[in-house]
C-alpha cells in the first residue's frame, strides 16, 4: 500500500500529520489525522477533589477554557445535586455568548477567511489574517480586533480572570453584576449585533456573491450525508449552555433525543487498526467504517450540525438568516422542518448565523431582571457521585463525566470533547479532498494541500492544545511511499 | 515593560515559562514598572497583550531538538528557531500577529525578546517540571532578570 503523509505542523514539533493510503491501484483507500496524544489527564485527576475541576480543565487548552469550565461547573450541579438559581444560569450564559462571539469572529477572519476572502489558491504568506485584513480593509482590521477586546472584557469581568475562568461554582457562580455592569453589558451586546450583522454582510458580498465561492461551496468536493447532533431547547432550538442532545438523520428525520447524562448508552467509540484515535458513532445506527448515509453511525458535531438538527433558531435576526442559508443552498422544507444541508463549507456561514444568534442571545440574558440579582449560588445538598456536565463548544459537543467517592475525591473522569466527534467527517472531508487530486497513483501538486487544508480547517479544530499549527505558517510535507516503503516522491512547503 | 509567561501548566515542562515569570513576579522589588502575565498562546491574543508597552519579554518552553533538556537560550523574533507557544492553531502565529497590529496602528513594543528553556516532555499531564528543566528555572529566571535591568 502507498502510504502519503502530510504534516501540518510546526517544525518544533516532529508529530502530527495527515497520512493518506493509497490502494493497489493507487486511488485513495484512506485518509486520517495523526494528532499528538496528551497521556494520563484521567490519572492526573483521580485522586482529586471534583470541585477543581472546573479550574483544572479549563486549563487544559488555551482556545476553549471557557467551555472547559462551564461543562466542568455544569457537572458539579450534578455531582453536588444543586440547582443553581436563575441568576447563576444567566451570567453563565452570558459569559458563554461573550467566548462563543469572540471564538467565531476569530475562526472567520483568522482560519476560514484567508480561504475565501483571499482565495484558496493565493501562497500561504497572504493565506492569514494579514492577508484578510489588507483584502478587506484596516477598519475591518479594526473592528475585529475591538470585538476581541470587548468581549474579552466581558470574560475577564464575569468569570474572575482573563484567560481562565474561575467564577463557577457547583450550584452556581462566585459574583453577580449590578445595574452598572450591567449597562455597559448592554452596550457590548449592541456592539456585537452590528458586529455580527456586518460580518454576515461581507459573507454575502464576498463569498456568496462570488460565483466561483458559490461553486466551491455547493460542490460535491465537500459533501457528506451524516448524522448530525446538537444541544436543543424544548422547542428544538439551538441553545448552546444547556439543553437536550438531538440526533437528526442525514434525511432530516429526527433518530434520537436525549439528556446529554446518556450520552454513553447512545455513542460509543470505535477504534480502527489503522489509527490510534477513537472515532465516535451513534450506537443505534452502527459502525460502517468513513462512509456517510443513513446506514454509517458516522455523526457531525459543528456549527453546520447545530444548524440542521434545529427546527428554527431562539432569537429573531438569526432565524431570518437561518431561513435564508436553507434557502440560499437548495433545502427543501419536509413536514415543516429544513432537509439538513450537507455542504461542508457552508459550515463557514454557520459559523457566523452563531455569531448572530449569540449577539442577540446577549441582549435577551442582559434584559432579564434576574441578572443582577445578588443571589447567585445554592449550597451544595449531597454528593450523588456522579455528574456529567454537557455544553456546545464552539467547535462540537462538550461532555465532562465525573464520578466521585462520597467525600466528593474523583474515582473516574472521562471527557468527549468537541473535536472528537468530529474525527470521522474530518478524516471523509480530507479523503475527497485528496480523491480529488490523487488518480491511479498520479499526484497533482498543484492546490492540493490547500484544499486539504480547507476540508479540515472547516471543521474549526482544536487538535489538542499540544499542536499549534497556524494557518499560512503551516509547513505541510507529503511524502509518496511504494508499496515497499521506500519514499518515492516528497512534497515539501515550509513555513512562511 | 511586560513579561509574558507562555505554556500550558498542567503539560510538565510547557509550564516552564509560567513557573519562571511566576518565580519573577515574586522576586520583584514593590515600585517595579514591570507587568507579569501569564498566557497559553498566541498569535492574536499574544499580541493584544503587548499592546501599549514599549518591550517585552516571553518566556516560553521550547522543544527544538538541538540541545539537552533545560538549556536556555535568548532569541528575537528574527531568529529561524522560536518556542513552543508562539503559534496558536487558533489564531496564528505572533508574527503575523504583530504584522497586524503594525498596520492597524497598535502601539506595540520595539523590542520583543524570547526566552525559551528546552523541554524534555510536552504531552504528559502533570504540574510537576522535568528535572533538568526545574534546575534550569535558576537560570533563565537570573537571564530574565538581567535582561530586565533587575541585578
Amino acid at each position: 500500500m502507498t502510504r502519503i503523509s502530510i504534516d501540518p505542523i510546526t517544525r518544533l514539533e516532529g508529530h502530527g500529520k495527515i497520512e493518506i493510503f493509497l490502494d493497489e491501484q493507487g486511488e485513495v483507500a484512506n485518509t486520517y489525522f495523526q494528532i499528538p496524544e496528551l497521556r494520563g489527564f484521567e490519572q492526573f485527576c483521580v485522586g482529586r477533589q471534583a470541585e477543581e475541576m472546573p479550574v483544572i480543565t479549563d486549563r487544559i487548552c488555551g482556545v476553549c477554557p471557557e467551555a472547559h469550565h462551564l461543562a466542568a461547573t455544569k457537572a458539579l450541579d450534578a455531582l453536588y445535586a444543586v440547582e443553581p438559581p436563575p441568576a447563576a444560569k444567566l451570567l453563565r450564559e452570558l459569559l458563554y455568548m461573550a467566548f462563543f462571539i469572540t471564538d467565531h469572529a476569530t475562526h472567520f477572519y483568522a482560519l476560514g477567511g484567508p480561504d475565501f476572502i483571499v482565495g484558496p489558491d493565493a501562497p500561504p504568506s497572504e493565506r492569514n489574517l494579514l492577508g484578510v485584513i489588507r483584502k478587506v480593509g484596516l477598519d475591518i482590521g479594526k473592528e475585529v480586533i475591538a470585538c476581541r477586546s470587548r468581549n474579552h472584557q466581558v470574560i475577564k469581568l464575569l468569570g474572575g480572570r482573563g484567560i481562565h475562568p474561575v467564577a463557577g461554582l457547583p450550584g452556581g457562580w462566585s459574583r453577580s453584576i449590578n445595574p452598572a455592569e450591567r449597562d455597559e453589558l448592554k452596550e457590548v451586546a449592541r456592539r456585537n449585533l452590528e458586529f455580527a450583522r456586518f460580518s454576515l454582510d461581507i459573507f454575502q458580498k464576498v463569498v456568496l456573491d462570488n460565483p466561483g465561492y458559490l461553486e466551491l461551496i455547493t460542490a460535491e468536493t465537500f459533501k457528506h450525508q451524516t448524522y448530525y447532533i446538537g444541544l436543543v431547547d424544548e422547542r428544538n432550538r439551538p441553545n448552546f449552555y444547556h439543553g437536550q442532545v438531538r440526533v437528526v438523520g442525514p434525511e432530516g428525520r429526527e433518530l434520537l433525543r436525549y439528556h446529554p447524562d446518556q450520552y454513553h448508552e447512545q455513542i460509543a467509540e470505535r477504534v480502527e487498526p489503522w489509527s490510534y484515535l477513537k472515532f465516535p458513532y451513534l450506537k443505534a445506527v452502527g459502525w460502517r467504517g468513513l462512509v456517510d448515509g443513513p446506514e454509517s453511525g458516522v455523526y457531525t458535531s459543528s456549527p453546520l450540525s447545530r444548524l440542521n438538527v434545529a427546527d428554527a433558531m431562539a432569537t429573531p435576526e438569526a432565524q431570518a438568516e437561518f431561513e435564508r442559508f436553507f434557502e440560499t443552498l437548495g433545502s427543501r422544507k419536509v413536514e415543516g422542518r429544513y432537509q439538513p444541508v450537507h455542504l461542508r463549507l457552508a459550515t463557514h456561514w454557520a459559523r457566523l448565523i452563531e455569531m448572530l444568534y449569540a449577539a442577540e442571545r446577549m441582549a435577551e440574558l442582559l434584559a432579564d431582571p434576574e441578572i443582577t440579582s445578588p443571589l447567585v449560588r445554592n449550597p451544595p445538598q449531597a454528593v450523588t457521585g456522579r455528574g456529567v456536565g454537557c455544553v456546545e463548544a464552539p467547535r462540537g459537543l462538550l461532555t465532562h463525566h465525573y464520578e466521585s467517592d462520597q467525600r466528593g475525591v474523583l474515582t473516574r473522569v472521562n471527557m468527549i470533547v468537541g473535536t472528537t466527534n468530529n474525527y470521522a467527517p474530518m478524516s471523509m472531508s480530507i479523503k475527497q479532498a485528496a480523491q480529488h487530486f490523487i488518480k491511479a497513483g498520479q499526484v497533482v501538486e498543484e492546490g492540493m494541500l490547500n484544499r486539504i487544508e480547507m476540508a479540515f480547517r472547516l471543521y474549526d479544530p482544536c487538535l489538542s492544545c499540544a499542536t499549534h499549527a497556524a494557518v499560512g505558517k503551516m509547513p505541510l510535507t507529503v511524502t509518496i511511499r511504494t508499496a515497499s516503503g521506500a519514499p518515492l516522491r516528497t512534497l515539501r512547503r515550509d513555513a512562511a | 515593560m511586560i513579561v509574558v509567561g507562555l505554556g500550558n501548566s498542567l503539560l510538565s515542562d510547557d509550564g516552564v515559562g509560567l513557573a519562571v515569570a511566576a518565580r519573577l513576579q515574586a522576586t520583584l522589588p514593590p515600585d517595579s514598572e514591570v507587568t507579569v502575565i501569564e498566557l497559553a498562546a498566541g498569535g492574536l491574543r499574544l499580541m493584544e497583550a503587548l499592546v501599549g508597552h514599549q518591550r517585552a519579554i516571553i518566556v516560553d518552553a521550547m522543544v527544538s531538538g538541538t540541545g539537552p533538556p533545560g538549556r536556555v537560550a535568548l532569541f528575537n523574533l528574527e531568529s529561524p528557531q522560536a518556542t513552543r507557544n508562539l503559534f496558536c492553531a487558533h489564531d496564528g502565529d505572533l508574527s503575523t500577529a504583530l504584522a497586524l497590529g503594525r498596520d492597524l496602528g497598535l502601539q506595540l513594543p520595539d523590542q520583543i525578546e524570547i526566552i525559551g528553556i528546552e523541554a524534555a516532555e510536552v504531552e504528559l499531564f502533570s504540574e510537576t517540571l522535568s528535572e533538568p528543566v526545574a534546575a534550569a528555572v535558576p537560570a533563565a529566571l537570573a537571564l530574565l532578570r538581567q535582561r530586565i535591568g533587575l541585578q
